[in-house]
Formats: C-alpha cells, structure tokens, sequence
C-alpha cells in the first residue's frame, strides 16, 4: 500500500522548513541544558549529603530493589533504540513503520511506569518512607539511610514525572505520524520529540548507578 | 536504511553491555573513594546515547553549543559544590561557633 503524499508549509518566520527543523531541534537543546543544571543540582545534593553520610547511604541503598532498577535500565536503553529507529524509517519514507515503532516506544515507556509503581509500593510495604515509625534502619545510620531515601523519592519521582511527559509528546508525535504529517522533507517533530525522550533515558543511566550500585559494592 | 539500521543495533548491544559490565563491576570490593569509577561507564553510556540515538554530531551548531554549555556549567556546579568536602582533608577546617 502506498504511503500517503502531504505537502507541509513553513511557518511564516522561517526562510524554509528545514531552518524550521533547525530551529526546533536547537530550541530542544536548549531546554535540556537548563534540564542538565535542574538534575544536576539534586545530584550535587546527593554527593554532598553521602560524602557526610557514606554508612547510612550504603545502608539506605541496600533496601531498594536492585532487579527492578536495573530491568528498568535495559528498557529504557532499547526504547531509546526503538525511537532511533522510528526516525530512521521516517528519513526513509516509511511512515507506517515510524508509527509501529513510536507505539512500541509507548510500551516500553509504561513498562517502565508500571514496574517502577511496582517498586514503589514495595518501598512503602519496606516501610522506606522517611516518616515512617517503622522505618527499617534504626540507630546512628538512620539519619544518613532518611536522608538517602530522601533522595531516592525525590529523584525517582522527578524522572517518573519526566517520563509521563516524554509518553505524552511520544503519543502526540504517534498521532501526527498516523494522520500523515510527516515527509522525508521536514519531520523535526519526531526528531525533536526523540531528543527529549533520549535525554530523559540518559538521566536514568545516570540515577542507576546513585541510587541502586554504589551503595551496594562490597 | 539497512546498513543505518545494523549500526544502530551494534549501538544498543553495546550500551547493553556496558550496562553489563557496570553491573558486574559494582560487585568488585573497592575502596570506597574508588567507588565513583561507576560513573565512567555510565558518561560512556550517556555520551553514546548522545552521539548515536540524540544526533549530537549532526545538530545545529548552536545547538551543539548549548550541549557543551551545560556540560560546562556541570563541571562548575559539581566542581565548586564538592570543594568543600574534597579538599577538608588538605586545608583542615576549625570549628567555629559563633554563638
């Protein structure tokens, strides 16, 4: 079956789509730079509170539920390979096969959600919730181990938030591409759209290590 | 597209085993000021990520200077955040109350 024939017009700003194009991708950029200076304060954070708490970190890190965090790392690494391969198809006319690839990006990111609120509720049933009466680790690693948990809530939860947004423009995109919008001339929507879901994958690669290893080398 | 395709894939197999060897490696007794040598494979990894799946090397001039902006202001944010702590050890801090 044949692809479908659009024609996109420029905005009228733009001496031509792709300075559009361009715009948009540098407009993304430009976001995450200021995403980059937003998670690297709460990871300055981190450093600055385990460098005065190492015990009580690594006690804290020995609670979170490492199959979870890593399996999560492998899903999110192949999501972000699935959409390098819907832009791929897109750059190659192939649009229906730019959507199939976008839904299963879709997937993999509630793959992600689901397993990460299964998580979740594992750390409440642990009783790792900092105002918890039973929290699990008493004595002179309790403030440290709070303070790590503390970290693990908010960070979690920050990226969790990111990646809600990321399936919401992932789904916008799916959307466009259904209906045709996009040509092998101009799809920076896709790319742009990839750039940030990239961004939020790269954020995890970095949480990973914090929040599930460190803490639990012997 | 077939040759695009395959590379990307030896991208993703890659990323996956260096994963791997994180993985493996944060099972190695270390001292624990060695400890953050897990965060090189994870800048290996973020740095692919960057390059193969974010188009880094083929972005819009402007947009690669925003990338290394913030790479710059990290290196500050980091760099001045953690002199405290690292440097405790070389120019010892008094206790000062100033109550």
């Amino acid at each position: 079956m044949a692809e479908p024939v659009v024609v996109v017009e420029q905005e009228f700003q733009y001496s031509s789509l792709f300075a559009q194009g361009q715009t948009a991708i540098a407009g993304m950029w430009l976001f995450l730079a200021q995403e980059c200076l937003f998670f690297g304060g709460l990871i300055l954070t981190w450093i600055y509170a385990r460098y005065w708490n190492q015990a009580g970190f690594d006690a804290g890190s020995h609670g979170t539920v490492l199959w979870i965090g890593s399996v999560n790392t492998g899903v999110l690494v192949t999501s972000s390979f699935v959409y390098a391969c819907a832009l791929l198809f897109i750059q190659a006319g192939r649009s229906r096969l730019t959507a199939w690839a976008l839904a299963l990006v879709i997937a993999l990111g509630c793959v992600f959600l689901m397993l990460k609120g299964y998580e979740w509720h594992l750390d409440f049933d642990s009783h790792n919730w900092v105002n918890d009466p039973d929290f699990p680790i008493k004595g002179e690693l309790e403030g440290g181990a709070k303070l790590f948990w503390t970290f693990y809530w908010i960070g979690t939860v920050l990226h969790a938030a990111h990646m809600v947004a990321g399936i919401g423009l992932v789904a916008y995109v799916l959307r466009r591409a259904v209906r045709g919008d996009f040509t092998v001339a101009y799809h920076a929507p896709v790319e742009v759209v990839g750039i940030f879901w990239s961004f939020v994958d790269i954020v995890w690669m970095v949480l990973w290590p914090l929040i599930y290893l460190i803490g639990r080398m012997p | 597209m077939t040759r695009s395709l395959v590379k990307l894939t030896l991208v993703w197999v890659f990323l996956m085993a260096v994963a791997g060897a994180e993985f493996v490696v944060s099972g190695v007794r270390m001292e624990m000021a060695n400890r953050p040598v897990l965060l090189c494979f994870a800048a290996v990894m973020v740095a692919t990520i960057a390059f193969a799946f974010m188009h880094l090397g083929r972005a819009p001039t402007v947009a690669k200077g925003f990338a290394v902006a913030a790479v710059f202001w990290l290196i500050v944010l980091f760099g001045m955040g953690s002199m405290d702590a690292l440097t405790r050890d070389w120019y010892p801090v008094p206790h000062y109350n100033p109550y």
